[in-house]
């Protein structure tokens, strides 16, 4: 982040913040701030305290708010499970493999092939950046047949690698870091060309080094939509023990113990990692922004 | 990184073919969700196992709601399991489509297939019967009935012995004595359909009026103009834009039948339901306070019509080596000799003879209820085009319960929607 | 590189060539009949067929609403936002959050205030005090349709909020103050200054969030199953599946991907086309 930036920024504010002096504005302002914050918080908010709340309680008028006392019963159920195998530890394990597992060959895979594609003019470029840029459109269940048939070929359903290896490296990465790495100097690179270092070096020692904030921001867009995969693992886990959080999700949801307040209990657990990982590093969640905002599409 | 995982695709690879022979048979076995089942089910398999330690079933549980889009995309990748259930109307396109085995009477147990037809009850393997050939043997045939909360009917003043509703006027008016508001909104429903199965329940409807969805030669699509109206119009009269006794967007009356929580004084399900009460909520199921009555019929019938009854089959898929469908047929017939396990610890009646004059069945409560009812009652529909039909009754249902539409309107799109259906 | 294209060759290209191929021919799932080449039979049908300009539709509608509320409010938010220091970091993280949760657990949770029991009913009864109406989220056509727009909105409403204050934060002072120097209010500023270089940013995310919404799938998959009608609904990525999964005809699915496919590819080079013929650079 240059100097600069912050220079900027507090100008803006300065110059927005006037259109707040009359009171009138300020208060519209302020009325569209809140209702926003209520809209956006309340399901949130909801789903929290009902998951302390037996289910009686979650499906009453008007909602209570606030739980009359905490009924941990709905997480020991979660937890449990109807069956008593406690199958979410195992869901949240598979889920945390596969997603970190994406995300770290994605963030390899994608850095490697956008610094290619931004800065080797080799025949075909364009062709090829089409055809990344294309496969972005296509809607997942137009390619589910096929792909399925790929991976069950490889004899790789029902395991982590049925689950990892079709995302491997996606063309949102791709694109993101070679957007990313166009503006990335030059000199930098030539310097290390002149001071005698090869490709791979210049990729380890210059590349990556001067792209953590990029890359960060590209690692946690992937984990956190693997996260939320649900129609691929419902096609290739076949077990249980393989099932991810969704899945599992899904699964207790559809079954006839489950009431509402269990439900939000193994909603919440399901949230917890990705609310931890957003506070230790709402930095990136936030700074990733600025790759977007910096860069003409 | 791209040569690491090449040798682990390999070394998958080797171990598969190295380990799979050396284990002898492995079946796959996938089906629906349901505890009761998978408890006495696993229980099998542990005995199978030891009885023929060459053989090791693997049996995979999926949502059911979820599981007929599961076995399309893997039998459309010709990855099927080697054994599957499903319901008779989505598992009739695997058997047009040559998708599934046929039955192997001797690896069963059976002395020719004469004898497999001799031992159920007359005309229910008909829906899996094709060109002389049986693709499967039914783990459950299930009709439906309806359940009532009898303290919801004393607190109305009702007798539920007496005043449970035969008609379906009845039932409207029954229903609109049970019913609690809060504004629109209800906070009780006294019964509520099974939405969206109309296949099973609609269709019964319309054919105690004397109309039926197909002609007799299967040609037209929608018959008896005044049968449907009636039907259309009562389900206006039901939802929200009429009596306002219920609608699809509500949970599912089944479900909340068993919480006995003054949410809903009538569902209609099936037998395997009392099990579920007493899994559910043991105290209600003790209590006493629950009947079971016959579906009801219009006032103007012409036909003595109960709910439809359906079943799921076992089946094997046709893919599968001959020596794993020998195998797998002998399992099935294994499993299915339990028939008392499946109706006392699951409530799932499987139609055999056997079963059906055995004293845990004729001394297990209300199934007298469900086999009048289901004596009057007629298998679903099979059609290649089921799902889509099932789709269009619902498209017609809901806009007349809930977008306003009339039924005559409804009714000419689905007509004509149906027939453009059919000549597809 | 090699290694990314051929992952990409295996799992992206090939299925989608294996798509657009069995577009042309009229094949069912299960048959084991060899498929019959109908060329562009299927393009044909759907352009004939009701149920597919439905889709469109619904789509459109889908899309068109999301989009313009999804751009307009949080460039709106953005602008509030940004000017308000203080609360910034607190504001933009509570409009994100819901980015975190998962689709499965954000389909839940409005499913229970949807219910007509639920939140739903009651909030907009408070407001409006209209005690016990229901306002049938799930089973009018028209609620049904904003409330699949509401939850979506709901979703992405702080990413688009946080690109947008990114865009905003990063526009050089001098501008601003040149601005100020010639007069401009607030105002003004803001329209004639932020807004015209901001455009980069607004391409940028009018592409990514058109094409999300035309993708757009689980939400109205659950609801559906959940009992709401499909017909106001029935986005076209929605229809692609019941076609396959239901109907069984993949050749047909195939043609409304390929469709799909180029109506995408279509939107995003008009709105690169609109944004380069005055392109204006400050880099």
């Amino acid at each position: 982040m240059s100097p600069t930036s912050s220079g900027r920024g507090r100008n803006v504010r300065r110059v927005l913040g006037r259109a707040a002096r009359a009171l009138p504005a300020r208060i519209l302002i302020w009325t569209v701030l809140g209702v926003m914050a209520v809209y956006v918080l309340a399901p949130l908010v909801f789903m929290l305290t009902a998951a302390f709340m037996p289910a009686r309680d979650v499906m009453s008028m008007p909602y209570p708010w606030i739980p009359r006392s905490l009924y941990w019963q709905n997480f020991w159920q979660a937890i449990r499970g109807n069956d008593g195998k406690f199958m979410y530890a195992r869901s949240i394990l598979n889920s945390l493999v596969v997603a970190a597992a994406i995300t770290a060959s994605t963030a390899l895979l994608a850095t490697l092939t956008g610094y290619g594609l931004a800065k080797f003019p080799f025949r075909g470029r364009r062709v090829v950046l089409l055809l990344i840029i294309g496969t972005m459109m296509v809607p997942f269940q137009a390619i589910m047949i096929p792909l399925y048939m790929v991976v069950t070929k490889m004899g790789m359903q029902n395991s982590y690698a049925g689950l990892i290896v079709p995302f491997l490296i996606n063309a949102f990465g791709v694109f993101l870091m070679r957007q990313y790495l166009l503006t990335f100097p030059d000199e930098l690179i030539d310097a290390a060309r002149i001071d005698g270092a090869g490709e791979l070096q210049i990729f380890w020692r210059v590349i990556i080094p001067n792209s953590w904030p990029a890359i960060a921001t590209l690692s946690i867009l992937t984990f956190r939509s693997q996260w939320d995969n649900l129609i691929w693992p419902l096609l290739v886990v076949q077990s249980e023990e393989m099932k991810t959080i969704p899945l599992y999700i899904t699964r207790f949801a559809s079954e006839k113990y489950t009431d509402e307040g269990a439900m939000m209990a193994a909603a919440v657990i399901a949230s917890l990692p990705m609310v931890i990982l957003f506070f230790a590093l709402a930095k990136y969640f936030v700074g990733g922004a600025k790759l977007f905002a910096a860069r003409k599409g | 990184m791209r040569r690491r995982w090449l040798a682990f695709i390999g070394v998958a690879v080797l171990v598969g073919a190295v380990v799979v022979p050396a284990l002898g048979v492995e079946l796959v076995f996938w089906t629906h969700e349901d505890p009761n089942r998978t408890a006495i089910e696993n229980q099998y398999i542990e005995e199978f196992q030891k009885m023929y330690p060459e053989v090791t079933i693997r049996r995979v549980t999926y949502p059911s709601g979820d599981i007929a889009q599961i076995i399309l995309t893997a039998f459309a990748a010709h990855q099927g399991p080697d054994i599957f259930n499903m319901e008779t109307e989505d598992e009739y396109p695997y058997i047009i489509n040559r998708r599934v085995a046929p039955m192997d009477p001797a690896a069963a147990g059976y002395a020719n297939l004469q004898a497999v037809y001799d031992a159920y009850q007359a005309g229910t393997l008909d829906a899996v019967t094709y060109e002389g050939k049986l693709y499967g043997l039914p783990m459950e045939l299930t009709n439906w009935c309806i359940f009532l909360n009898t303290k919801y009917f004393r607190e109305v003043g009702l007798n539920p012995g007496t005043d449970y509703p035969r008609t379906w006027e009845e039932m409207m008016a029954v229903s609109e004595l049970l019913v609690i508001r809060e504004g629109d909104i209800l906070q009780r429903r006294g019964f509520d359909f099974r939405y969206p199965y109309y296949l099973i329940f609609l269709l019964p409807m319309v054919e105690q009026l004397g109309g039926s969805f197909l002609s007799e030669d299967g040609k037209t699509a929608v018959i008896n103009d005044a049968a449907w109206l009636q039907v259309l119009g009562f389900f206006q009269e039901w939802g929200p834009n009429g009596k306002n006794l219920g609608s699809p967007t509500y949970t599912n009356a089944r479900k909340l039948f068993n919480k006995d929580n003054n949410s809903v004084a009538m569902c209609l399900t099936g037998l395997y339901q009392i099990d579920r009460i007493r899994a559910d909520n043991l105290a209600f199921y003790e209590s006493n306070e629950w009947m079971i009555v016959p579906f009801p019929v219009f006032e103007n019938a012409v036909n003595n019509y109960g709910c439809n009854y359906y079943g799921h089959y076992y089946m094997v898929n046709a893919e599968s080596a001959s020596e794993k469908q020998q195998w797998a047929w002998k399992f099935i017939a294994f499993m299915l000799s339990h028939g008392e396990d499946y109706l006392l610890k699951c409530g799932l009646i499987q139609p055999t003879n056997a079963l059906l004059s055995s004293e845990a069945y004729e001394t297990f409560p209300y199934a007298d209820v469900f086999a009048a009812d289901m004596a009057r009652s007629k298998m679903v529909m099979l059609h290649e085009y089921n799902p889509q039909f099932d789709d269009l009754l619902r498209e017609a249902i809901e806009s007349v319960m809930l977008a306003g539409v009339t039924p005559e309107q409804a009714l000419a799109t689905l007509r004509q929607k149906a027939n453009e259906l059919l000549q597809e | 590189m090699l290694p990314a294209l051929v992952f990409f060759g295996l799992f992206s290209f090939y299925p989608i060539v294996n798509a657009f191929y069995t577009s042309l021919f009229k094949q069912k799932l299960l048959s084991l009949a060899p498929p019959e080449y109908i060329g562009f039979g299927n393009y044909i049908y759907l352009l004939h067929s009701s149920t597919f300009w439905n889709s469109v539709r619904a789509t459109a509608i889908f899309t068109v609403c999301t989009f313009v509320l999804l751009v307009g409010v949080s460039l709106l938010l953005a602008a509030f936002i940004a000017s308000r220091k203080r609360i910034q970091s607190v504001l933009q993280m509570a409009y994100f959050s819901p980015a975190v949760v998962s689709s499965v657990v954000a389909a839940a949770v409005w499913m229970l205030i949807f219910d007509p029991r639920g939140l739903g009913n009651q909030a907009i009864n408070a407001v409006l005090r209209t005690p016990g109406v229901d306002h049938k989220w799930l089973a009018s056509a028209t609620m049904l349709q904003i409330s699949t727009i509401l939850v979506y909105f709901w979703k992405y409403v702080g990413y688009f909020t946080i690109i947008f204050i990114a865009g905003l934060t990063s526009i050089p002072t001098t501008l601003h103050e040149a601005a100020r120097i010639d007069g401009a209010g607030a105002w003004k500023d803001f329209w004639y200054v932020s807004f015209p270089l901001l455009k980069p940013t607004l391409v940028l995310v009018s592409v990514m969030s058109m094409i999300q919404c035309l993708r757009t799938f689980s939400t109205q998959y659950v609801f559906t199953q959940a009992g709401a009608p499909r017909g106001p609904i029935d986005v076209i990525a929605f229809g692609i599946y019941n076609t396959a999964i239901r109907d069984h005809q993949i050749g047909r699915a195939s043609a409304m991907s390929v469709i799909l496919f180029c109506l995408m590819l279509v939107l995003s080079w008009m709105q690169f086309r609109v944004s380069r013929s005055d392109d204006v650079s400050y880099l």
